[in-house]
Order: structure tokens, then sequence, then C-alpha cells
């Protein structure tokens, strides 16, 4: 006999709003239905009440983990309706924060997805670590969430002494081998907890869309700075971890390999920053009348807007977002199906979820 | 990258695509938009997301339909003809969610499909629009 159990809207795993009606039959989830939307925002409907200054705040805070890259993806799009085209340094300075921000995020998974199996040293060190990179962004932008970095144009911050950022970015490549991915990759809770667990299977990965890391562990190997440069990518020289797996263990795996793959970016992007301005300046902003795209490889991928503007007007006609998590989370149905009751908190935390997001 | 020559061979369509900007468009012209969904999994194309858009002027509303092919994004637009489109959910899974938010925020009718309970949780009709006539 089946049964429901109704996980959420408040979270076991996370501390965000959504909920996963789990069909069981004994201990085994054999179906799901999910639920979000309850803490929808309307910031898509806000952004058509606020001119070209006030939205890039506004779009800032659909995330609080990936602020930057929100306001990233919505200035490039406004700048192809402006033609400000960034100079060479504020793009390094871009790549640079995303990077921080790819760290940041990566890590405070890998401590939250530690917390899940029970290993509750390793959170700690993986938050200690994330700290080491807070710092770093808070010394660039003068924050810890909402950078305000991005303009029209470029950036508002230089970053006057790139090399020494680079200590930092050692000290995460160093924990990261000697640590983090040595435990996760052979501890036995870790192989227990993780692998076989929750699998996304490559044809399934494929039919649902998923992006980011969620897709790369299911054998997709998609990553827009490879594939769609942007900013200062197509300079770096940087692979792309793919897992061919689909479970909760290769998504693990390819954020660890992300850590290491963003510090060979930052590493780059910090020694080969060229001189010069970080924005077009104070010149007036004017748009053409139209409609622009600009997709972005946020922490947990692609980030996507669509901006329309009319010329002379104060505030945009239209802001489309479409977030990486959005295009996930419909996929947590498949990856518990089969799966252990007990694992399901740790199934849907494996995709790295961000409620915010979705409820934009 | 893929050709866009060898592209609008592929997908059958009469127009050449056109690049702008990062977009690459193409005209669907006669083609409904399942016809261009099940071209575009022919194609091994990843389906990105729907946008839409109200006209001014009573103009009517317009869908954005977005793919990714290799890193190149593709786009093609479709005028709506009163307020429905045909769902191509059946054949696009990850269309799923983004057909349910068009339906409840601009009151667009995607047929072919059912909905389930509201997916932004506002009221129980179609409640947080972003259509004029209706804000």
């Amino acid at each position: 006999m089946s049964y429901k159990i109704p996980m959420g809207p408040y979270h076991p795993a996370l501390e965000e709003p959504y909920k996963l009606d789990l069909i069981c039959e004994g201990e085994t989830v054999r179906d799901a239905r999910l639920h979000i939307g309850f803490n929808f925002r309307g910031i898509e409907h806000l952004a058509e009440t606020r001119n070209y200054i006030q939205v890039i705040a506004l779009m800032e805070r659909v995330c609080g983990i990936c602020s930057n890259i929100h306001t990233l993806t919505l200035c490039q799009a406004m700048e192809k309706l402006t033609g400000h085209v960034p100079p060479p340094r504020a793009q390094y300075i871009r790549v640079v924060v995303a990077e921080l921000e790819r760290l940041h995020s990566h890590v405070l998974w890998a401590g939250i997805a530690a917390k899940l199996m029970g290993f509750k040293t390793m959170f700690m060190t993986c938050f200690e670590l994330r700290e080491k990179v807070m710092d770093v962004l808070q010394a660039i932008s003068g924050n810890r969430v909402n950078y305000s970095m991005n303009r029209i144009g470029g950036v508002n911050r230089d970053i006057d002494d790139p090399l020494a950022v680079l200590a930092m970015v050692e000290a995460i490549e160093r924990e990261m081998v000697r640590t983090v991915i040595p435990i996760f990759t052979t501890s036995s809770t870790a192989q227990s907890r993780c692998a076989g667990i929750g699998v996304l299977t490559h044809e399934k990965a494929i039919s649902c869309g998923v992006v980011g890391p969620t897709a790369r562990a299911s054998g997709l190997p998609q990553d827009l700075r490879r594939d769609a440069p942007y900013a200062a990518y197509a300079e770096m020289e940087f692979d792309v971890p793919v897992e061919p797996a689909g479970d909760v263990r290769a998504r693990l795996l390819v954020r660890a390999l992300e850590i290491m793959e963003s510090c060979r970016i930052l590493r780059q992007a910090l020694t080969k920053m060229p001189p010069g301005e970080i924005n077009t300046g104070d010149a007036k902003i004017v748009f053409s009348t139209g409609t622009a795209t600009s997709r972005v490889e946020a922490p947990r991928g692609e980030v996507l807007y669509s901006v329309s503007w009319k010329q002379d007007a104060r505030n945009p006609t239209r802001v489309h977002v479409r977030t990486p998590t959005y295009v996930n989370m419909p996929a947590v149905r498949w990856m518990v199906r089969g799966s252990r009751l007990a694992d399901t908190p740790l199934i849907q935390a494996s995709i790295d979820p961000c409620y915010s997001c979705t409820d934009r | 990258m893929i050709a866009l020559e060898s592209l609008q061979e592929k997908l059958g369509l009469a127009t050449p695509l056109e690049q702008r900007s990062e977009t690459c468009w193409l005209d669907p012209g006669t083609k409904s938009v399942r016809e261009l969904a099940a071209a575009m999994n022919a194609l091994g194309a990843r389906f990105i997301t729907i946008t839409a858009y109200q006209l001014p002027k009573d103009g009517g509303l317009r869908l954005e339909y977005h793919w990714d092919l290799q890193g190149q994004l593709l786009g093609a637009s479709f005028a709506l003809a009163g307020n429905a489109v045909e769902s191509i959910y059946d054949i696009c899974e990850a269309a799923d969610w983004i057909e349910r938010e068009v339906h409840e925020e601009f009151a667009i009718e995607f047929t072919g499909r059912e909905y389930e309970p509201l997916l932004l949780r506002l009221g129980d009709t179609p409640g947080v629009n972003l259509r004029e006539e209706v804000r």
C-alpha cells in the first residue's frame, strides 16, 4: 500500500520554502510531486517599474548567493541595447568576481552536503574555507552578499592589487587537495551516502534540460564559459569536469573539481589582468528599442535574461529571468524515484537548489 | 559552432536564419511551435525557456522560445492568435514549468495539456498576472 509523505514547505535540509509530496511504499519512494511558489516575489513585474540604475540593484536581490551573476547577466543584456562595451580590465574583474562567487557557492554547498551526510567536521572545514572567499569578496566590493560590482559598460570598483588575492586562491586549493576532495572521494561514509543514490540518467538529464553541475554530473559536457564565452573567459584555459554516473557522488565530484578549475581561472585572471579603465565612464546611457538576451554560467548552471526596452523609455518593458534551479528542480522527481526515504533530503540538496532564484 | 546554413536546411525553414547580437533568430514561417520543437529535438537542441511579451496598443501577445545548440542560442518568435498556443510539454518535458508560469502570469492557454495546481500559488485562478488589462 502506498502513502504520501509531505516534505516541506519548511524543509529539513534547506531553510527555504518548497514542498515535495513523496509517494512511498514502505521506505521506498515511488514518485514525487514538487510544489514551489511559496515565496514568489514578482520581481519581473517590479523590474518594469525601475530605471536602468534601480533595476540592477533589484535584480541583484533575485539570489542571495549568486547575486553578482544576476547583475552580470542583466548588464550584459543592457549593454547590447546601449552599445556600451566594457573595457578589457572590467571584463577580467567580472571573471574574478564571478569565479569567487562560484567558489563560495560550491564550498557552501559542499559544507551543507557534508552536514547532511553526518560529517559535521567537514561542514566546519568547508565553512572556514568559504569565509576566506567571503573576506576577499568583501575586500574587493565592500560587501559580503550584494557586491554591486556590475554596471552598464563595466564594473563599479577596481581590484587594486590583484596579486594579493592569489594567497587566498592557493589556500583554498591546498585545503581542497589535502582535505575536502580525499574525504569526499574515499571515506566510506561519503561513499555509502552518495554512490548510486539519486541517479539522474543521461537520457533523463537531456529530456529535463538540466544545466550546470547537475547536467555535467549526468555526462552532459555543457558549460557556457567554454561553449559561448562572455566577459574574458575566451582568454582563460580551463577544463569542464564531467562525470557520467548521474548520482549524488558525481554531482559532488563535479563541484569539487570545479572548485579547482575556478582556482585555475582565478590565477590566470589575476596575473594577466590588463591595466586600464574599469568602465565606459559617465557617458549618457541611451537605449535603442529592442530585446536583448544574455546568458551566463552561474554556479548552479545557465542563467538567461531577456530584456526589452523602448527608446527614451525610463524603465524596461520586460525583464525575463530563467534561473538554473528552475530547470534543475523538476528533475528531482526522477532522482528520488526508487530511493530510500531517508536519502531524499540529500538528493534534493544535491542539485544545490536555490528557491530564492526559483521564486523570483 | 554550428553552421547557420545547414541549420536552415535541417530545420526545414524557408527563410535564412539571422544572427542578431548573440542570438540566432529563425523565422518559423508556417511551422507551428510543435513542429519547430520536434525539429529542435531531432537536432539535439536543449530547450531553455519561453518569454511572453504583451505588445503595445492591443498588439496582442508574443512568445519567444529559446533553445541552445552546442552553445549557440537559437530564438523563435510566435505571435499569438487570441490567447492560445499549442503546448510542447508532451514532446519537450523541460517546458512544463515555464508553460505553467506563462499561463499564470499572462493568462495564455497552452492547449493540449493539463495544468497542475498553480505554480505561483496565489489565488485559485491565473493570478500573478503581468498583463496590463488585469493588473
